[in-house]
């Protein structure tokens, strides 16, 4: 049983909770998105595609500009004009949420490599330096606390970002009259416009908002994380930011403990240079968990009562 | 005009802008980026149709490689076709073709001595219930606790596609340690050659082995004929309608929603498992690393979509994804414009039919087409089919 | 004399791109021919940063050197593999080649086909189903000694562990590989039994990603190997290593670049293990054009300068570069050989 005496052991150690948390935060940004999108009533399946074509342009700005601040708000940007198209069409035009979805994936995969041959000519895109890169950022005191300072503040920038955006996205959700339309939105639509609010400005506003999520996802993996732009680096990141935030019941915070258990799966998958299991079993864990959720034996997951249903106004 | 002919011409009308309109933006994308947007479809149509080759590519090889790539397509199309009649979203084509190629690869391995007439049923059999399998569980989590098909067809493809990689390599099915590949299955598993695969008999200027279309078109036509006719002429093909057009009517007709949909998903993945065993058996023969990346199941979706739900429809629109597929190469190849674009324009052809954009333009310029073909508020794709707006173009 | 130009040309082919790319080529040296050679890429693409990449840039030099038409293909997913190639055979095209191990089976099918067209595939030969070797005469196997530059790198890692020049010496090293396969496999298995033989008390680690795309999968599997105390990194991953050269870079230890001299991609990368794929790609087109064409395996080692290693962000003490040069010679000469499997 020396695996299992192998990963108790890596459980006490705070590189391994560093590396969950790094893990977790680039899928809780597109989960975060998926939950401000879905809770207005908007499916989304489309972080991926959101996220790969904020990596792309993040790469693209970052290179011709170095520097990146500016790259990580076009990054950004990307993600979000990714997401008016989803919005354009599942909200303005009623289209079906989830064809248009796949839609976004495949455009975004197939859009980037495109792109890439022929801005790069077929050659490699550039490296960028560190000094391009969204820097680590040790919080000066904090980061002495033994085990939690190297585990929560010696990390990216956007992992703080991460966190204040988790709890923003929680206290907007549910403790705003902003939230509460956003909700009311998602599960009475009906009732919301007779009420008076607008209920295509907001579904509006958070499909962009998962868009943006998205894309800074995408830029904390491609100019944080990375140097470079790689073809398909998403790799169905935003496919398991869905799976989590369901896990989450479509709650930010719930969709955080889903993250730090897939982002815990991958760190320890890290380590196997030490624990011998087979990797590809390894890696449907967290698919399989996500389906034992939702077949109901960790409680009922249930989606927003007007997800996915285009609102038509004056119907019903 | 006739009414059947105009009620055709207004069903192919959306289709048919759909993919028009999608590859006028395409063009304006390649000519934005520096391309050249003709050089770029005369590739395409070249290596999708075999006409129009200017560089030396032989008509009757492209048409052969498109038809191989069609043969999935249109099972597979079936599969997601199906249940959007009954109101469900199988995105898990993919895993369950995964799954039926695995199947299939098992049992044709595994009893890989047994005389085609005996080996070739099981095969495909094997394959159809793996499928089946793979689709039911999410069709059981559907009827029982209410879970989103949707997201658990997603989640089944991911492990469809790690349970692949882990048979291969390190698996029971490995060839042999430092490859990824199985064992090849027996010969009585392999579907036949529509022409002799045999390299001295020279076809169309070709060895004859080149041109790889297999008899598993005749069995993906089968399956569109088999699904039209459940559909419209079985009483389960009623209930499935039923459900999808509302299920509180259905269960005051006396249908059983949850049975129907557990029923269509068990259909839906032997669909899309026979089209996994189908590619093994007639075109593979062995399971290999090739299949990590392989976008069937999705592109299906799309096929569904474009074909409307209906059997003709999917082979249709299965010929113009296939024809795709297979053109995006030559166009690389002669146009130098990459293949990606072929990308670009399946999400665009999406977008369009999802969003009925074709619908809105006309809706803003009366005068264009035949309006009297469409009625004036055309509802979105999914639920279009599921509301049988469209009508049977089989008899 | 060939060491240096091959060298030479290695340099060159850079240059040469951004020539191609401003005014395209004017044709080889007065042959009446025009050579047409197809490429032919995995699913990697040719924007893989790794042998897709090598083999492009070998191609577009030959192009510029034999004023060839070349035309390529990008497989998007590998049932692509068998009509891709046919696409160029059927057009009677003067060398089919195929880049990567995925496409052994492929080329073994339609070099069967075609058996008066020439294939060359890297990393593989044109195999049967159940991976052997046709031996066709129309099929040259472009293999590597991956084995032979990832012991040069070891070496490196050894010495400085066992000197403790490295950045935190502890005699614990690692190597982040994409997938446990053979290409893959041979480096590690030439850098572990490197390292070992400077450093006999070497700890060395071995972890895989299982992704040759994503990079931030790569990057923590190297950091969790740097948490358990490795200091030199190497990456043989592809894409999804250049995590690992970056995690290096942001531990503040070193890493080993992969295929391509991957100097630029971090200030961290010591050095690269180089597997001149450009440098195969370029002499199977050269034979063809010479009228050369040999079936069977050509094998690129130390011995011919097909496989070595590039020194990068570090100046070496002058007994590591002599050690280096005593190796690679007794490598070159036969006396030492790299296993090709990873010792235990």
């Amino acid at each position: 049983m020396t695996v299992l005496t192998d990963i108790l052991h890596l459980l006490f150690t705070a590189n391994l909770w560093q590396a969950t948390l790094a893990a977790a935060v680039l899928l809780l940004l597109p989960a975060l998105g998926g939950v401000v999108s879905e809770r207005s009533g908007v499916v989304n399946i489309a972080m991926e595609g959101m996220m790969l074509t904020g990596a792309f342009f993040g790469v693209v700005a970052d290179l011709a500009w170095h520097n990146v601040w500016a790259a990580t708000g076009v990054a950004i940007l990307a993600g979000g004009m990714m997401a008016s198209i989803h919005a354009v069409v599942s909200i303005q035009f009623r289209a079906d949420q989830i064809v248009s979805g796949i839609a976004i994936n495949i455009f975004a995969g197939g859009l980037t490599v495109f792109l890439v041959n022929r801005i790069y000519g077929l050659q490699d895109v550039g490296h960028l330096g560190q000094s391009d890169l969204l820097p680590n950022l040790n919080i000066p005191g904090l980061e002495q606390i033994p085990f939690f300072g190297k585990v929560l503040f010696q990390q990216n920038v956007v992992v703080y970002a991460a966190l204040v955006l988790l709890f923003l996205t929680h206290i907007v959700l549910f403790r705003t009259r902003l939230g509460l339309r956003i909700r009311a939105v998602g599960e009475h639509p009906q009732a919301a416009d007779t009420a008076g609010i607008n209920v295509f400005m907001l579904r509006y506003g958070a499909v962009i908002t998962s868009g943006l999520f998205s894309g800074l996802a995408g830029a904390f993996l491609a100019i944080g994380i990375s140097n470079t732009f790689v073809p398909g680096m998403t790799d169905g990141r935003g496919y398991i930011a869905l799976a989590a935030m369901i896990f989450g019941k479509w709650t930010p915070f719930g969709a955080f403990i889903a993250c730090l258990i897939f982002g815990l799966g991958e760190a320890i998958y890290a380590n196997n240079s030490i624990i011998h299991v087979s990797p590809y079993l390894l890696s449907m864990l967290p698919y399989l968990l996500t389906l034992i959720v939702l077949a109901g034996l960790v409680g009922r997951s249930t989606p927003p009562a007007a997800d996915g249903l285009p609102y038509v106004p004056g119907s019903e | 005009m006739p009414p059947i002919a105009r009620r055709l011409a207004g069903g192919l009308a959306m289709p048919l802008g759909s993919v028009v309109l999608a590859f006028v933006i395409g063009a304006v994308i390649v000519a934005v980026t520096g391309g050249n947007p003709l050089d770029a479809y005369s590739g395409l149509l070249c290596g999708g149709l075999g006409i129009a080759c200017s560089q030396g590519e032989n008509p009757a090889l492209q048409v052969s490689t498109t038809i191989v790539y069609v043969i999935p397509l249109i099972t597979t199309g079936v599969a997601v076709a199906l249940p959007f009649r009954a109101g469900l979203f199988n995105i898990g084509a993919e895993g369950q073709l995964l799954a039926g190629m695995m199947a299939c690869t098992a049992i044709g391995v595994k009893f890989s001595d047994l005389p085609s007439p005996i080996l070739l049923p099981m095969v495909l059999l094997g394959g159809m219930a793996a499928g089946a399998v793979w689709a039911g569980v999410p069709g059981i989590l559907k009827a029982t606790v209410g879970a989103h098909e949707v997201v658990t067809t997603i989640m089944l493809n991911y492990v469809a596609q790690w349970l692949l990689r882990y048979l291969i390599i390190g698996g029971p099915l490995q060839l042999a340690p430092g490859t990824s590949k199985s064992l090849t299955i027996g010969p009585g598993a392999w579907l036949a050659r529509v022409l002799p695969n045999d390299n001295s008999l020279v076809i169309f200027g070709l060895p004859a082995g080149v041109f790889r279309v297999h008899t598993g078109l005749l069995l993906a036509l089968v399956a569109a004929a088999a699904f039209a006719f459940l559909l419209w002429r079985t009483s389960l093909g009623y209930e499935i309608r039923a459900v999808g057009q509302s299920q509180r009517a259905a269960r005051y007709a006396g249908v059983s929603v949850a049975r129907t949909i557990i029923v269509t998903m068990l259909i839906a993945g032997a669909f899309a498992g026979l089209a996994g065993a189908i590619q093994i058996a007639g075109v593979d023969h062995n399971l290999t690393d090739i299949y990590f990346s392989d976008t069937t199941g999705f592109d299906a979706i799309a096929v569904a979509l474009l074909g409307l739900g209906s059997a003709v429809g999917i082979v249709l629109a299965a010929i113009l994804f296939g024809a795709l597929h297979a053109g995006g190469s030559v166009m690389q190849a002669d146009a130098g414009i990459s293949g990606s674009l072929v990308f670009v324009l399946q999400a665009l052809i999406l977008f369009s039919i999802a969003a009925n954009f074709i619908g809105q333009i006309r809706r803003l310029i009366p005068g264009l087409g035949r309006p009297a073909a469409l009625p004036p508020e055309m509802p979105p794709a999914a639920p279009m089919m599921t509301e049988a707006a469209v009508p049977p173009v089989e008899p | 004399m060939a060491h240096k130009r091959l060298k030479f040309l290695g340099v060159a082919a850079a240059v040469l791109m951004l020539a191609m790319a401003c005014g395209g080529s004017n044709g080889g040296g007065g042959n009446t021919k025009q050579y047409k050679i197809g490429l032919v890429t995995d699913i990697g693409g040719l924007n893989d940063k790794s042998f897709n990449h090598l083999a492009f840039v070998g191609l577009e030099k030959a192009k510029a050197d034999f004023g060839i038409k070349d035309d390529v293909i990008e497989s998007h997913n590998g049932s692509e593999y068998v009509p891709n190639l046919t696409n160029f055979a059927s057009k009677s095209y003067d060398l089919v080649i195929g880049v990567g191990f995925l496409m052994q089976e492929a080329v073994g099918t339609v070099s069967t086909q075609f058996p008066n067209i020439h294939f060359a595939i890297i990393d593989g030969a044109g195999t049967d189903a159940k991976g052997n070797d046709l031996k066709h005469t129309n099929v040259q196997s472009l293999y590597f000694k991956e084995q032979d530059a990832g012991a040069m790198v070891g070496v490196m890692a050894g010495w400085l562990e066992k000197n403790g020049k490295s950045k935190k010496p502890q005699h614990v090293i690692g190597a982040v590989g994409g997938v446990s396969i053979p290409p893959v496999n041979h480096y590690i298995a030439g850098y572990k039994w490197a390292a070992k033989m400077e450093d006999p008390g070497i700890q060395v680690q071995v972890g895989y990603s299982n992704d040759f795309t994503d990079p931030a999968k790569c990057k923590t599997v190297a950091k969790a190997q740097i948490d358990q105390k490795s200091d030199i990194e190497f990456q043989v991953a592809g894409g999804c290593g250049l995590g690992v050269l970056q995690q290096a870079g942001q531990s503040g230890v070193y890493s080993i670049g992969v295929d391509a001299d991957q100097k630029d991609a971090d200030p961290s990368v010591i050095a690269s293990a180089l597997k001149k794929v450009d440098v195969a790609t370029y002499t199977a087109i050269q034979n063809v054009v010479k009228g050369q064409f040999s079936s069977g395996a050509l094998t690129f080692s130390i011995a011919n300068d097909g496989a070595g290693y590039a020194l990068d962000n570090l100046t070496l003490p002058a007994e590591l570069k002599a050690e280096l040069d005593k190796v690679q010679k007794q490598i070159h000469d036969g006396t030492l050989t790299p296993p090709a499997d990873i010792p235990a």
